[in-house]
């Protein structure tokens, strides 16, 4: 790291981008007050020195703890926080960033910094070989793994045998809390993507086969963080209800892309944008039923949010 | 008259986190029992998180109530910028 690396993230955290963003990096965040500021640090310092317009978005899940005043005190101009009723679930608050992220690629990583940032550019270069999805893996050849259980490697194996035999998803690991879309696939799948809790990965995953989107795998160097929210009894458990979920909800058709327009994406990218031009963070469980579109303008934040808006007006969306 | 300052050096590299508190406690109390000053290298860690930050303040005051200080040198990108947005890099001594 280097003195030039400091100025570009002192120089991130102080001038909002003029350009829409490169690269959008997405965090959920429910009572993460004791960790989430040393892994703001280390996201944007690495993230800084690739010399490429970036945001940051914080997608809090209702804390109950100051996870969203402290983020909201670092005053980073480039760090976005979408706050949201309590606990509504991880694939909630994922879901919630995804849309409003404005990169040309958008990587979802965890909280706790398991995956080390840096891993950002071997996923990108996977990206850039004209994959949609790119997975870090922590079961692909070549990944590390530090101080994990031995109840969620039980839990892992398990989970890697009911995917690749009931979905045929060829990923070995659906739940390594580091992905990587472009935007279109981010927009697609998260516009359509229902599950909202933990096993939104799985589905996500199940809808980029689906729709027939290229998806990669790059193993990851993984440490497992201590105070890790996962209790491996009960992620078991629901996961195998979801798998029932994601197949009830496929041959009902809830997942077919005519019953989807990108209205929640329009939506939640404009009040986000607005909240982050008037420096406030962005409440996204207000008024969540029956949401008309907002209909602010064109801002200089990002001009295709004009474009990107037409034909919204008949869609009930719930967030 | 000479006047000599003893200051011990650690360098720790890597990660920096609850795994390697326990770790990184004991060097701290076994340096104290030689030298109440410690320079502490941080060029080579990639990350510390909460649990580190509380090791190294807690490493400071045991410095300071014996008399001397723990410095942080060589700071590395990521740290610094740790540091600052937990604002600790106004209680620390970092050169």
């Amino acid at each position: 790291m280097t003195a030039s690396s400091l100025s570009d993230y002192h120089q991130w955290a102080s001038t909002p981008l003029s350009t829409k963003p490169a690269y959008s990096v997405v965090i959920p965040a429910y009572n993460e007050a004791w960790r989430v500021v040393p892994t703001i640090g280390a996201v944007a310092t690495y993230m800084s020195s690739l010399g490429q317009p970036w945001e940051l978005i914080i997608a809090d899940d209702g804390s109950t703890d100051e996870t969203a005043a402290l983020v909201a005190d670092l005053d980073l101009v480039n760090l976005h926080l979408l706050t949201g009723t309590p606990n509504q679930g991880k694939g909630h608050a994922v879901r919630r960033g995804m849309l409003a992220a404005r990169g040309d690629v958008v990587l979802f990583a965890d909280a706790d910094q398991s995956t080390p940032i840096e891993q950002f550019e071997d996923l990108l270069g996977e990206l850039n070989q004209g994959s949609d999805v790119v997975v870090g893996s922590r079961a692909a050849d070549g990944s590390e793994v530090s101080n994990k259980s031995a109840a969620r490697h039980l839990m892992s194996q398990g989970l890697k045998f009911l995917v690749t035999t009931g979905f045929q998803i060829p990923v070995s690991d659906t739940q390594c809390g580091f992905k990587l879309f472009t935007r279109e696939a981010a927009r697609t799948l998260f516009s359509h993507q229902v599950i909202d809790d933990f096993s939104f990965d799985l589905e996500v995953l199940f809808l980029a086969k689906k729709f027939g989107l290229q998806i990669s795998e790059v193993p990851v160097t993984w440490i497992d963080a201590p105070g890790s929210k996962v209790d491996a009894a009960k992620v078991a458990a629901k996961f195998l209800t979801d798998l029932v979920t994601i197949r009830f909800n496929d041959i009902r058709g809830r997942y077919n892309q005519e019953n989807h327009d990108v209205t929640k994406a329009d939506l939640i990218e404009d009040r986000s944008i607005k909240a982050s031009l008037d420096g406030n963070a962005c409440n996204d469980d207000e008024n969540s039923s029956h949401r008309e579109p907002v209909d602010d303008g064109p801002t200089s934040y990002d001009s295709t949010v004009g474009a990107d808006r037409t034909s919204t007006t008949k869609h009930e969306v719930k967030l | 008259m000479n006047i000599t300052k003893s200051i011990s050096a650690i360098e720790i590299s890597g990660r920096f986190d609850a795994h390697e508190a326990t770790s990184f406690r004991e060097t701290i109390e076994q340096e104290l029992t030689t030298s109440s000053n410690i320079r502490l290298s941080l060029a080579e860690v990639e990350f510390v998180d909460s649990t580190a930050l509380a090791e190294l303040v807690r490493a400071m005051k045991k410095c300071r109530e014996q008399g001397g200080d723990l410095i942080l040198s060589e700071v590395s990108g990521p740290v610094a910028v740790i540091l600052e947005l937990t604002k600790l890099d106004a209680a620390f001594t970092i050169e």
